[in-house]
């Protein structure tokens, strides 16, 4: 038994853990804007299905990997305006906007897929050319975590800076005090003399650039293909990781890898017999536990406030 | 023709003219991409209806859209937004199935209806957890439903190639076949349509029955429409949000038998792919009215089923469906937000103008 | 301290269906505590907004330091030195101190890193220059509402205003939280030259902090007094102004048994806060008791106590002698209570429903209206709501015409048709009359008083003085969730009562005349 579980914990597990989870901390991090600025964003796993095609296409017709990033970027910033438009400007309901950029990103994609570039299922091609791993010198030489660390598409790296990055946004930078008070109290940032809706805006265009580089990964990192639907739900994947980090960037950052390892353990799993279905399912029961964990959490912490204010109120007037 | 003054008329018009301009623009994505637009919708008119086994399906696959846009109606009448209704298909189908297979000695018409029971009360049950999560605790119940999608979606593909997959040579995926007298008589050769579809108009007929003209129908409506309301008038408005939301789930369960009896045979863990979603699209765009629902859900069969016949005679990839349906609610969204800014800068420029005439009468 | 700093011309302000402002013109001196006086919708807050940029005022001129406002935007009334500390906080709940202060103006390392240092040591240096003691690194949710309005202060301090202006700032304040601002606004006026506009309801503040008082009724404004030349008396006169004479109503019968018993009734409101601390009242049948107060003194609480809408902290309430704590809407009304609720279109009626449904709820059980309980017989619901519609005079396309499309005076009705057709021995009723126009005002009155009339024990809470006179058999003034004075019928005038819903009086009697 203790044999079977050591087994598990090969290199390969933890390779396949930051693979699966760089895709979805790219995406996360774009969500923990929008969801900083107050917009539940379900609409991520179209922004990354986008992405993916975009790169794709533009990484077969330049056959260059980075025309084909740097496409996915435009085609996020594209789509995260569109969304912005809806609803912010338009105040239409996310969800239902959301929704229907996943069901329209899908259409289109498997549409021009098929109609235009004539594959079906998957496109495969040497002319796709995708992203070359990258070897840091030094960890690279050391034994197992050398396997563990190097060796990945550039995209693994930038996420990890990334998420560094997006903290110092939010938390070190006036923009991202700007950008949570748009979502907390869009008045006070109003009376303040800014206006939410430019912050709002911009946290949907940054998610949509977000989301356009974890397609482009999805596509160009390991694989270099597109296949039909392979954003594969990691759009909400990513929206249950923002929930369960709790918008925090390193907590958010912990919950993909959390999620990457689920799903690689998961794979392991079955060769022990343990079913790969029910390990992935976790995940999802857990978010729905954290967000009641959550909720319930804000309710008795504003019901301590208001029962401290009263007894204040009640010592002063006797 | 009473019925005719109750219709919200700008409503229809503006409707009409959206699907005309989605219908526009899946004609310039065809003809962008090489096809003739005409040609394409001629054949997916034709390939709807053009046989009676197309026929056949159009009418299965508006039976579908139309329930489980009445679910998500229900639902959001009632105040809370089920969006896990595919979990709950999945759940009910399967539910339904392992009644069917494990009591199958008894006479059908009795395994038929407990494998019914069975499925709405599964279905059911599934949707109570996140109402009363969000009734008692205020979780937000759109966000619960997505995730329990997922699970149920998960643990049902276990099920089905783990501990109850068929040990027939003869079946390659899921579990066994249905024994013959189960399923239901097509009634339609060849067609998915069968008599599951009776039973679909029936509780079509009831639920649009239980809406319109019975007393928890209209405590449902104004509950959902304003809470406070409610709870002012003396209702239960917690009882009546959770009653919804499980009946949304029950019927979720019940489409899921009917896909299983009506035409699969057995369960599978591909049964449906998305289709509550696509009827709940419908009942956004039809602003949860259930006639509505009916009404659109005939249009949006013909196109889906119409879109696999240009896949296969045209080429042109049968996605084309969901990228005018999409492009519809864009549009339907577009609208609404639009008046809204328009009416709001009409009231202000009407206030200024009432100002600039009194300001004008006291001489100012 | 004689420079006028704000001069305001001729400003109007119509939005759409009211006129806030009425051609109000007058001036504010630089270095004085000015009080902005008016009952509740009497244009007082219109007017700052104006001030301060969030409201473009339809016609007229605002000059402040003698230069004219030209955008109306926020920002422009900043960089004149003008702040302003609004009812509702503009503080982002999670920040802390210092991060809601420096919002917008954050001190900057090379040029994009916020320096949060620095912005905690600009406030602590405010907090030491004008002595209002805050932690700048406590977190804004967690401190308490006093100390959340000193970071509003500061605030506007932090960017450089000298003219504070005050919505309302004791409304959420306990009186010694009240005693220390009005410490800090003495302070800074005195010693660093600051011009402070406060707007309130309670004239004991009016006098004991400012120096003029511009009273303010109906969006006109009715006169500037120096605040020594004036007292809380001829101020509350001027509030509410003379006596409208309505035609006289038509009072039957005589009292008879109690319906409605409260005792020492203790409620809170949204925020968790007191807002009804102790009330006692009895209403029999045959009479109608009037609440007279201004907003926010706990009337709203105090019925939706009585109506099962709200929890009660502490007290009882009698109901046809029935106790109700603990009961949900549903069980009081069935013991016989029927309510008005004083916004209709948040709790009165559903505005996406016909008039017939609205008129329905609540009775559609009844064996009348539906068969077991269930099937609704739609035909004799239609009549009966076709009935009620032509008995209440609703003039609007017919009864499955939306609510949401009716005028105020006719979604009122539907209101008042659908709770006085209940017939309960018991009704309470807020603000009948908001927003309605004069023909309706008439017809609810009479409906009012016809159910007194019958024998129906009635609580009417109402912002409109005239209609609490014309109707209530006795009244009763709440100031601060308790109540102040209670006079029978034709023993005390409007104005005479404004003195008591302005502050509380239960120490003084018979003090000044």
């Amino acid at each position: 038994m203790w044999e079977q579980i050591t087994a598990l914990f090969t290199v390969g597990l933890f390779q396949n853990t930051i693979r699966n989870a760089t895709p979805v901390i790219l995406a996360a991090l774009g969500g923990l804007f929008t969801e900083h600025a107050g917009i539940m964003n379900i609409g991520m796993e179209g922004m990354i299905l986008g992405g993916a095609f975009v790169a794709v296409v533009f990484s077969f017709t330049f056959a260059s990997a980075p025309m084909g990033v740097l496409f996915a970027v435009l085609i996020g910033i594209i789509i995260g305006l569109f969304f912005a438009l809806f609803v912010v400007k338009l105040k239409s309901d996310e969800f239902i906007i959301g929704m229907t950029l996943n069901t329209f990103s899908a259409g289109l994609t498997v549409y021009l897929l098929r109609t235009v570039f004539h594959q079906t299922g998957s496109w495969v091609s040497t002319d796709i050319k995708g992203l070359p791993p990258i070897d840091i010198p030094v960890i690279k030489d050391i034994p197992l975590l050398g396997d563990i660390l190097s060796g990945y598409s550039i995209f693994v790296y930038i996420s990890w800076v990334l998420v560094f990055l997006v903290w110092v946004f939010l938390y070190r930078t006036p923009y991202g005090f700007w950008m949570r008070a748009s979502g907390e109290h869009p008045e006070a940032l109003e009376t303040a003399g800014i206006d939410p809706v430019k912050m709002k805006v911009l946290s949907s265009v940054l998610c949509g650039i977000f989301c356009g580089l974890s397609g482009a990964h999805l596509a160009l990192g390991y694989l270099n293909c597109f296949a039909e639907g392979m954003s594969a739900s990691r759009g909400f994947i990513a929206f249950a990781c923002v929930v369960f980090g709790m918008a925090n960037p390193p907590k958010v950052f912990g919950a993909a890898l959390l999620f990457g390892f689920l799903q690689a353990l998961a794979i392991r799993l079955q060769s022990v017999g343990i079913p790969s279905d029910l390990t992935e399912a976790v995940p999802y029961l857990a978010t729905v536990l954290m967000l009641v964990y959550i909720t319930v959490r804000g309710a008795n912490k504003k019901r301590n406030r208001a029962k401290k204010a009263m007894a204040v109120q009640a010592a002063e007037e006797g | 023709m009473k019925f005719l003054n109750k219709i919200d008329k700008k409503y229809v018009l503006t409707l009409i003219i959206c699907i005309f301009v989605a219908l526009l623009c899946g004609a310039f994505i065809m003809l962008a991409t090489g096809f003739n637009p005409i040609e394409a919708y001629a054949t997916i008119i034709e390939g709807a209806i053009g046989k009676p086994r197309l026929l056949g399906n159009t009418i299965e696959k508006f039976m579908t859209l139309c329930l489980l846009g009445l679910a998500t109606a229900i639902g959001a009448k009632g105040g809370l937004f089920n969006v896990g209704g595919e979990g709950q298909l999945f759940f009910g189908a399967l539910a339904s199935t392992m009644v069917g297979l494990t009591l199958s000695s008894l006479p059908a018409p009795i395994v038929i209806l407990l494998a019914f029971l069975t499925a709405v009360v599964v279905g059911g049950f599934y949707a109570w957890i996140p109402a009363m999560l969000k009734v008692k605790l205020n979780v937000s119940e759109i966000i619960t439903t997505i995730m329990l999608n997922t699970v149920a979606i998960k643990v049902v593909t276990y099920l089905v190639n783990g501990p109850w997959v068929s040990s027939s040579p003869a079946v390659s995926k899921g579990t066994d076949y249905l024994p013959d007298k189960l399923a239901f008589t097509k009634l339609i050769a060849a067609s998915n349509l069968s008599t599951g579809f009776i039973f679909g108009a029936i509780l079509t007929f009831l639920i649009w029955y239980f809406m319109k003209m019975t007393t928890v129908g209209l405590q449902m409506k104004l509950t959902g429409e304003n809470p406070r309301f409610a709870r002012f008038s003396g209702l239960k408005s917690d009882k009546i949000m959770v009653g919804s939301m499980v009946a949304s789930g029950a019927i979720c369960g019940f489409v899921g038998m009917t896909l299983v009896y009506g035409y699969n045979g057995q369960m599978v863990d591909t049964i449906s792919s998305d289709y509550y979603f696509d009827g709940m699209l419908v009942a956004m765009i039809m602003n949860y009215n259930p006639i509505g629902i009916v009404i659109m859900s005939v249009f949006f069969a013909i196109l889906n089923t119409g879109a696999n016949m240009i896949d296969m005679t045209m080429g042109i990839s049968s996605q084309i469906y969901d990228i005018i349906f999409s492009v519809l609610i864009f549009l339907m969204a577009a609208n609404k937000g639009f008046i809204e800014w328009f009416n709001q800068s009409q009231a202000k420029k009407k206030a200024r103008a009432i100002a600039k005439e009194k300001a004008g009468k006291e001489g100012i | 301290m004689q420079d006028s700093i704000i001069k305001f011309e001729n400003i109007t302000m119509q939005f759409p269906g009211v006129l806030a402002n009425d051609n109000v013109s007058f001036d504010i001196k630089q270095g004085e505590v000015f009080a902005l006086v008016g009952e509740n919708g009497a244009g007082k807050s219109t007017l700052m907004n104006v001030l301060y940029g969030i409201n473009t005022p339809t016609a007229g001129n605002v000059y402040i330091k003698g230069k004219k406002m030209e955008k109306f935007h926020p920002s422009e009334a900043i960089a004149c030195g003008v702040g302003m500390v609004h009812q509702h906080f503009m503080l982002v709940p999670s920040f802390t101190v210092a991060q809601n202060i420096a919002l917008s103006k954050e001190p900057r390392k090379s040029k994009i890193f916020y320096d949060l240092k620095a912005a905690e040591k600009a406030t602590s240096d405010l907090v030491e220059d004008y002595g209002l003691v805050v932690d700048p690194k406590a977190v804004v949710e967690e401190i308490s509402v006093g100390l959340q309005q000193r970071v509003e202060i500061l605030k506007t301090l932090y960017r450089g205003a000298d003219i504070l202006i005050l919505d309302e700032p004791t409304a959420v304040l306990t009186p010694q939280e009240t005693e220390e601002l009005f410490d800090v606004i003495r302070r800074i006026v005195k010693e660093k030259n600051m011009t402070v506009i406060i707007i309130t309801h309670k004239l004991n503040e009016v006098m004991a902090i400012s120096d003029r008082v511009g009273v303010m009724r109906k969006g006109k404004l009715v006169g500037v007094e120096n605040t020594k030349d004036v007292n809380e008396r001829i101020l509350a006169s001027m509030m509410v102004g003379r006596d409208v004479l309505l035609g006289k109503v038509n009072k039957t019968g005589t009292p008879g048994d109690v319906k409605i018993e409260v005792k020492d009734l203790h409620v809170t409101d949204n925020r968790g806060l007191l807002a009804v601390k102790g009330v006692d009242l009895n209403v029999r049948a045959g009479e109608i008791l009037g609440v007279a107060a201004i907003e926010g003194n706990g009337q709203s609480e105090l019925l939706e106590a009585i109506t099962g809408l709200r929890d009660i902290e502490a007290g009882e309430v009698y109901i046809e002698g029935t106790k109700i704590n603990g009961m949900d809407p549903g069980q009081i009304r069935h013991l016989g209570l029927a309510h008005i609720p004083e916004d209709r279109i948040a709790t009165g009626v559903s505005v996406q429903s016909d008039i017939t449904d609205n008129l329905i709820i609540g009775k559609e059980t009844r064996p009348e209206f539906s068969k077991y309980k269930l099937q609704l017989k739609k035909s004799t619901i239609v009549r009966y709501a076709n009935e009620i519609f032509e008995k209440f005079d609703m003039r609007g396309a017919g009864v499955d015409t939306k609510v949401g499309s009716l005028s105020g005076g006719n979604m009122q009705k539907v209101v008042v048709a659908r709770e006085f057709s209940f017939n309960t021995p018991v009704l309470i009723i807020a603000q009948p009359t908001r927003g309605v126009d004069v023909g309706a005002i008439e017809f609810i009155h009479q409906c009012i008083i016809d159910k007194r009339n019958e024998g129906c024990a009635i609580i009417l809470v109402s912002a409109d003085l005239d209609e609490v006179f014309r109707l209530s058999d006795r009244i009763i003034t709440m100031y601060e969730g308790k109540i102040t004075g209670e006079f029978a019928e034709g023993e005390i005038d409007k104005m005479g009562i404004s003195y008591y819903m302005t502050g509380d009086r239960s120490n003084e009697a018979g003090g000044e005349a």
